[in-house]
């Protein structure tokens, strides 16, 4: 088979323009973050937008840089970020475990009790835990900014919905064979729900990440503060500084990129994973 | 999140952590309070003792960019030269909605700073707490007097002097002189003007020749300059033959196609900037986000009407410090921040206005005036600047009129029924 047929060639054509096009059009917000990042305010405001920058104005990024202490920043986003993450998951996997398979004395009053938190807004909550919080000093401490969310019932809702999903027939076999609860759930309840964990370890992360009011109540000094609050810096009452926003956000965001460059197998593994399963 | 600390799975989870958060906890072993009242080292009570202790205050601002280098600046110098061994700590605390947030909060912890920006309306909720300047502007302040009336009106509102002005900033008409120039026009001076103006672009150009960043600002300037008021706590005052004429001319102006709604671009500074608008009413400090690499930027005073009438704007500083000597060594630093000297520096550094008139009139700032035209402009109008009263809901009022005028505007409806909108619109936000 030396040469394909015609209607092969057409069809991996077509399927590459296509993939070419996806790929083009998700990479585009990107592209454009670099290009108004070396943009002059003229040509960051300018109609029709300018693609390609006149004169790149590299100086941008040393300017955005020395606005804040972004490393600092950066070092306690990761911080918070990776603790409030290890910790939502480890109270996730237990409650959910415990909701979904223990036989408990009231559970689903407390269950229902747990859903009902739910429906309080979290707005009304946030003076009475900044109170709680002044009360115990921990202003301007890692642990104001972590402690109050170590846990989710969100999380804990989606993950004993997986839960209960595993047939009881498993975890009775498992206790025929003198498997303790604990055993039971790290062996097979955590590697059988790997997907399930693993989204809520990414919606945390994107939750850490971008959280901004919280962080910014909890902490008085320059150097307890997160990325976030340093990207506010380039508004004012009377505009916006685009181009030092960019050049912050295309510096802020080259540590993740190489975090996800190395942990790409992991990543991919835990996307595809759900793909098995379903 | 609220948790149900007796259930047995939060007992299990609490378990779990601890580990994980000793680990966290031990990194941090040197606790900080930083209420600032608790850094008191020692108070002295007696009032007749006039000395300061040393101590540290706090202030929490909103300041970024030149203007927070030239506020450090000041408070550096402030820092280094008073007698008392006083040493002031700025902080900033994001934009200005962040700094008000931050301020609710920590007042219902009772834990404010001892010195914040503010806009009025922000106090109204833990007015208690905020320290009254009286006795000290009486006794201890330099010609209070020469601090402008306009600033001095807003900072009494609530039968005290709740504060000193500090970051001000005025509307102004910002327009592109290169195009007025090839029209034969001039920088407007009345309504009719603008109207003018409008009638000139839409023909030659076929150009929208007016935008305002701050709709609720352009409609409480309108009614002023008709010689009426805008809104109390009772309600809108304007639904009368003086907020009617306000209305024709506004409701004129956009349905014409002479003014447009900011919409997607948020401020004017960007169109001005590329020539796609030729004019714009907004803040003084946007004078910093217009570009003008090929035409001449021209700045003038708002147009009046039956009299002039021109929208301020920015913070004022407020104490909050509970004793005696904490209140002395703020006032120190605050008496400092207002001070002549100070604030000439202030307003040249960062193009907001002097809070003084003996500021205004100093060689210094005269120099400074002949080569900038939006402090000119600013300036030109200080004897007409007003500011918005602050009352319980005033803030909703604001938002009400915003959207209700955008909705009038985008509905072209003739005057008279959006009158009768803007004025309903305000009412039940009351």
């Amino acid at each position: 088979m030396r040469s394909k047929k015609p209607s092969a060639v057409i069809a991996s054509v077509l399927k590459y323009t296509f993939l070419c096009l996806g790929a083009f059009f998700t990479l585009l917000p990107f592209l454009w973050m670099i290009s108004s990042a070396l943009k002059t305010p003229a040509e960051i405001i300018k109609m029709p937008p300018v693609m390609v920058p006149e004169v790149p104005q590299f100086e941008n990024f040393s300017t955005a840089w020395s606005a804040a202490p972004f490393g600092r920043y950066f070092i306690n986003t990761i911080i918070i970020t990776v603790l409030t993450t290890v910790c939502v998951v480890i109270t996730s996997i237990l409650s959910a475990f415990a909701f979904s398979k223990l036989k408990l004395p009231g559970k689903n009053i407390v269950f229902a009790l747990f859903m009902a938190t739910l429906m309080i807004p979290g707005e009304m909550l946030i003076i009475t835990n900044f109170i709680t919080i002044t009360k115990l000093h921990w202003i301007d401490t890692y642990k104001a900014m972590i402690v109050p969310w170590v846990s989710s019932v969100f999380y804990t809702y989606l993950l004993a919905q997986f839960f209960m999903q595993v047939p009881d027939s498993l975890y009775l076999a498992a206790k025929v064979d003198k498997c303790s609860d604990f055993k039971f759930m790290t062996r097979i309840m955590v590697p059988m729900n790997k997907s399930a964990i693993t989204t809520i370890g990414i919606l945390n992360i994107i939750g850490c990440w971008n959280s901004f009011l919280w962080p910014l109540l909890v902490t008085n000094k320059q150097e307890m503060r997160v990325l976030s609050t340093g990207l506010i810096r380039f508004q004012t009452e009377a505009g916006t500084s685009y181009e030092l926003i960019m050049a912050a956000s295309c510096i802020l965001v080259v540590p993740i990129i190489i975090v996800f460059l190395f942990l790409r197998k992991y990543v991919l593994e835990g996307v595809s994973f759900s793909g098995v399963k379903g | 999140m609220k948790r149900f600390n007796k259930t047995i799975t939060a007992v299990f989870a609490a378990a779990a952590m601890a580990g994980v958060l000793a680990g966290c906890g031990s990194s941090e072993s040197a606790e900080t309070t930083t209420a600032p009242a608790t850094t008191v080292a020692e108070a002295s009570e007696t009032a007749a003792d006039t000395g300061i202790q040393p101590t540290e205050v706090t202030f929490w601002h909103s300041m970024t960019g030149q203007q927070e280098t030239t506020l450090q600046e000041l408070t550096d110098q402030f820092n280094a030269e008073n007698e008392y061994g006083i040493t002031v700590t700025i902080l900033n605390q994001g934009g200005y909605d962040d700094l008000r947030t931050k301020l609710t909060a920590n007042a219902a912890a009772d834990t404010l700073p001892d010195l914040a920006q503010t806009y009025p309306s922000w106090l109204i909720p833990f007015l208690d707490k905020v320290v009254p300047l009286d006795d000290m502007v009486a006794n201890d302040f330099d010609d209070y007097e020469d601090i402008l009336e306009n600033y001095r009106e807003e900072n009494s509102q609530f039968g005290f002097i709740s504060g000193l002005p500090f970051n001000k900033s005025t509307y102004v008409y910002f327009y592109n002189k290169t195009m007025f120039d090839e029209l034969g026009l001039e920088a407007p001076e009345t309504w009719d003007d603008l109207i003018h103006i409008g009638e000139v672009f839409k023909a030659e150009k076929d150009m929208v020749s007016l935008g305002a960043d701050d709709m609720a600002g352009f409609l409480e300037a309108a009614i002023r300059q008709n010689g009426g008021e805008f809104v109390s706590e009772e309600g809108a005052l304007f639904d009368n033959e003086i907020g009617q004429e306000a209305f024709d001319y506004i409701m004129n102006m956009y349905n014409n196609g002479y003014a447009r709604l900011v919409g997607e671009d948020g401020y004017f500074s960007g169109p001005l900037s590329n020539q796609l608008i030729p004019a714009y009413i907004g803040s003084s400090t946007g004078v910093s986000f217009i570009t003008h690499e090929d035409w001449e930027l021209g700045v003038a005073s708002l147009p009046g009407h039956k009299q002039d009438a021109a929208n301020t704007a920015g913070t004022n500083i407020v104490m909050f410090s509970k004793d005696a000597n904490q209140k002395k060594a703020t006032w120190e630093y605050m008496k400092f921040l207002t001070s002549a000297e100070a604030t000439t520096k202030w307003a040249i550094d960062t193009g907001y206005l002097p809070i003084r008139t003996s500021a205004y009139e100093s060689e210094e700032y005269q120099t400074f005036m002949e080569n900038d035209p939006t402090a000119r402009a600013a300036y030109g109008q200080s004897e007409a600047f007003f500011s918005s009263p602050a009352f319980d809901g005033s803030a909703d009022v604001t938002s009400e009129v915003n959207a209700t005028l955008e909705e009038v505007i985008l509905n072209k409806e003739d005057s008279t029924e959006a009158l009768k909108a803007v004025v309903e619109a305000v009412n039940d936000a009351l």
